[in-house]
């Protein structure tokens, strides 16, 4: 958490997890290479730069897919938790591919003539009214913009003072960037190359990121149109105490288009928001660690009762006033300042009680 | 559990199986991970392997860097830089082997002094089928010296023979890349650097293939045989046809047409 910054934070998970990510670029870039220089008709013999070029594209777009697939999937399954845990480290690799990618084609394709290179990159295909001669190597430049701007503000100094709503806003461009490779590809390499495989595993890169999405969309969905269900004003009735499992939470949609995290422990009911300090993570999917509700995503803590980050962290989040009536669990969907101490619902040992 | 319709229990089955970044991995998930992680870097493996396998063939050209070749003859620079080798077991008695600089400025060698008289040139040999080219540096001047040497009625004025108007399809390229310096020299992906080589100097050519799959490279020229002017570059690598004159002009055929008779198709 944030109370002081380093330039790289690893742990133990990171650094296996980083060194996993650079040694398969390492395998997939070094087969590529080999595969591309060794299997030509006798004679003929493919250029290695134009092959390193082609080897760091093709990592680069699948390393995006790859990050774009683990929110969904962790969604779907926590296995997948471990690959978001440190899905920002994934996205500067990405774009040290990319850039590595963009460097070599700028030095081959565009270099040593006439013109200022990045001036060639523009103008050196100029059939912009045309959709199949389109220049798709701009199309790779404005995705590779975006991507160095979200890896200059990945780290977590940017996170917060951006604040938390800005910087994803910001990191949703990914989802253009995304959108503009895939252009990059089809009027670039697809016209160019023959072969199937290459249009086939686009598109299944493109149809597996729209449909997970989708899939999880309509989830996430369903949950906020759940808040029909619920009563629109007044206190949310939750459920009975024994509902929310142990040292866990459930969640409820808010009228405000919010969710609030209802955690029960130690014969206590607590509320909070929904959403990580940190990078808006479902705290309501996450558990109480050493008495410090624990984001699932990045393992960011806060204490139940008042919505604080144990020391020496202070990060604060809403609270939401709790009661517990008749046996059943209610929330004020009116949310607490950050940081602001609540009284938990006590539950009793046979049927509840209000504190 | 009885939970309101809308509210939801969205945790883990098991509690004490949430993986936690800084925590050690559950026994649930560091067995998931011991399967999944070495498919991963098979996939990887196997991805590299599957894409780089689909590539095309990047064709026959060759850049013989790492050694200096010298070429005597005599320097020509009309319609482009190029050499005249006398050479009887070629068609007009001269083989010819063209000039480009390092890099993508052909234009900017200083070829005027040696024009139309015997030299030996050094540079870095690429060839392609047959066809050769030199490529020689930019910035340094000794790459050309002036040679006595006989120089052979060929040499000094090779023959022209018209080989007919011809309506021919196919796709623009410049000679460089084509020949040897990228592999592969073409296609739209290469496009950019192609109308990038032509800006700078380098002789275009026109590449076109049969419906038996056999290819010829025709140097370009304008009708009346001079070099292409720079209206040709947005056609550069896309599929264009072209009625036009072949002309075999010693060894080497040009195809001879004003832009104007280029159409993309």
């Amino acid at each position: 958490m944030g109370h002081q910054y380093k330039a790289i934070q690893w742990n133990k998970n990171k650094i296996v997890y980083d060194l996993y990510m650079a040694v398969a670029v390492l395998v997939f870039v070094g087969v590529f290479m080999a595969i591309g220089l060794q299997t030509q008709p006798t004679g003929h013999t493919a250029d290695p730069v134009v092959l390193a070029i082609r080897a760091l594209g093709v990592a680069a777009f699948t390393l995006l897919t790859v990050i774009l697939a683990i929110g969904p999937l962790a969604r779907l399954s926590p296995r997948f938790a471990p690959m978001l845990y440190n899905r920002r480290h994934l996205g500067v690799m990405t774009f040290s591919v990319a850039a590595a990618h963009f460097g070599l084609a700028l030095l081959w394709y565009h270099s040593g003539g006439p013109l200022n290179p990045l001036v060639s990159l523009f103008v050196s295909n100029p059939l912009y009214d045309s959709i199949p001669g389109f220049p798709f190597e701009v199309l790779g430049f404005v995705a590779f913009l975006i991507l160095f701007v979200m890896a200059a503000t990945s780290h977590d100094f940017w996170l917060n003072n951006l604040s938390a709503p800005v910087w994803k806003a910001l990191h949703m461009l990914v989802y253009p960037a995304y959108i503009l490779l895939v252009f990059h590809i089809t009027l670039g390499a697809l016209m160019t190359e023959k072969s199937m495989v290459y249009p086939i595993l686009t598109a299944v890169s493109f149809a597996s990121i729209s449909a997970l999405h989708l899939y999880t969309g309509y989830g996430e969905w369903r949950i906020d149109n759940g808040m029909k269900s619920l009563k629109a004003k007044g206190w949310i009735e939750i459920g009975a105490p024994d509902d929310i499992p142990n040292m866990r939470a459930v969640i409820a949609p808010l009228p405000k288009g919010d969710r609030v995290a209802v955690f029960r422990y130690d014969n206590k009911i607590s509320a909070v928001t929904n959403a990580c300090r940190h990078q808006n993570g479902p705290l309501g999917e996450g558990r109480v660690i050493d008495g410090c509700i624990t984001c699932p995503w990045h393992g960011w803590q806060y204490r139940p009762d008042d919505g604080v980050s144990p020391p020496p962290f202070t990060e604060k989040i809403a609270t939401y006033n709790v009661k517990i009536e008749a046996g059943r669990v209610f929330v004020d969907p009116k949310p607490n300042p950050p940081g602001t101490r609540t009284e938990p619902a006590i539950i009793a040992e046979q049927g509840a009680k209000a504190p | 559990m009885t939970l309101p319709k809308g509210v939801i229990d969205p945790g883990p089955k098991n509690p004490d199986e949430m993986f936690v970044g800084w925590a050690p991995a559950p026994k649930v998930d560091r067995r998931f991970l011991l399967g999944a992680l070495p498919l991963g870097l098979a996939g990887a493996g196997g991805g590299a392997w599957l894409i780089a396998n689909e590539l095309d063939n990047p064709g026959a050209g060759a850049w013989l860097t790492g050694a200096t070749h010298e070429v005597a003859g005599v320097l020509v620079t009309d319609p482009y830089p190029m050499l005249h080798l006398a050479d009887p077991s070629m068609p007009g008695g001269v083989r010819t082997v063209l000039i480009v600089a390092q890099g993508k400025c052909t234009s900017a060698l200083q070829l005027d002094d040696q024009r139309g008289s015997p030299v030996i040139a050094r540079g870095v040999l690429i060839q392609r089928k047959g066809r050769q080219m030199l490529e020689v540096p930019l910035f340094v001047d000794d790459w050309l010296s002036p040679i006595k040497m006989d120089m052979t009625a060929a040499q000094l004025s090779p023959p022209v023979k018209s080989l007919g108007a011809a309506q021919l399809s196919g796709a623009i390229m410049d000679t460089k890349c084509f020949f040897g310096v990228m592999r592969p020299g073409r296609g739209k992906t290469h496009k950019a650097c192609a109308s990038l080589c032509i800006r700078g100097g380098i002789p275009p050519s026109f590449w076109v293939r049969t419906k038996t799959g056999a290819e010829a490279v025709l140097l370009m020229t304008t009708a009346d045989g001079g070099p292409m002017p720079m209206d040709i570059l947005p056609l550069v690598a896309d599929p264009v046809e072209a009625a036009g004159e072949i002309v075999q002009v010693g060894d080497l055929l040009q195809f001879r047409a004003d832009v104007a008779a280029y159409r993309r198709v």
